[in-house]
């Protein structure tokens, strides 16, 4: 499964780059392709190129703030949630995302 | 800013609860300012707290701001002396890193302070830090920092 996301936090200086983090890991340990995007105090950081949201299967965004260029995932199916759940529960949204994908493909 | 001062430890800290630990850090955020800019400073470390839970691991907070009042762009770790109980929801807190981001702060110091964030999300990094002795904590920081 290919993932893309976006983690963008309220101060942007701690939870973005944490949930960044820890999805990444948990993406790649349950064997998938992942990217996410940080929009934190740096500015935007490892942004998705237009190839990667194409490809991509499922979107992960996990925000506490509105994000710049949501558009770009227009018609993708996207899981939103709060940074905190991303730092939290990074496995347990990965299978989220897994399951999302599996009722699209049964549909 | 210095590097060095960018961290600061306090092991064994006998902080006990949730208004001592804010009150804390807004002296170090600001230290000569007036009572008026600490209050500025707590009221916002407890609105952040209402965006979001500061909990980021079991046993572990991050608290943190970006200010007009902070003074220095700090990162302040304390190691509890006793588990602490925060508040309704969060209880037996081992460990507060708390974040203080001077407002307009150099891109430098900010990416510095990101890698910082980003080794958290490390769980074997953190377990270290919440139980190893002082000499080698200080060492994992230093490590960190050397890193970042």
């Amino acid at each position: 499964m290919k993932i893309v996301g976006v983690a963008a936090c309220t101060v942007g200086i701690a939870h973005t780059y944490i949930a960044q983090e820890k999805m990444e890991n948990a993406g790649k340990k349950a064997g998938h392709e992942i990217a996410i995007e940080t929009q934190g105090t740096i500015g935007t950081e490892n942004e998705l190129s237009s190839q990667q949201i194409q490809e991509a299967d499922i979107v992960i965004l996990a925000a506490d703030v509105k994000i710049a260029g949501r558009e770009r995932f227009e018609g993708k199916r996207i899981i939103q949630v709060p940074t905190d759940v991303a730092v939290k529960s990074p496995n347990k949204l990965i299978k989220k995302a897994e399951e999302v994908l599996k009722q699209k493909q049964a549909q | 800013m210095n590097d060095n001062s960018l961290f600061q430890i306090y092991f064994d800290s006998d902080l006990e609860t949730k208004e001592q630990v804010y009150d804390f850090i807004s002296e170090i955020a600001c230290a000569h300012a007036s009572f008026q800019q600490k209050q500025d400073i707590i009221h916002q470390l407890n609105e952040r707290e209402k965006a979001g839970s500061p909990l980021i691991a079991e046993h572990v907070l991050l608290p943190h701001i970006e200010s007009e009042h902070v003074i220095e762009s700090q990162i302040i770790l304390f190691r509890l002396a006793k588990p602490m109980h925060w508040d309704e929801t969060i209880e037996d807190i081992r460990m507060i890193i708390a974040i203080l981001l001077k407002k307009g702060e150099e891109e430098a110091i900010k990416k510095k302070m990101a890698g910082f964030t980003r080794s958290l999300a490390d769980e074997d990094y953190v377990e270290r830090l919440l139980n190893v002795e002082e000499i080698e904590f200080h060492k994992e920081i230093i490590k960190i920092r050397e890193e970042s």
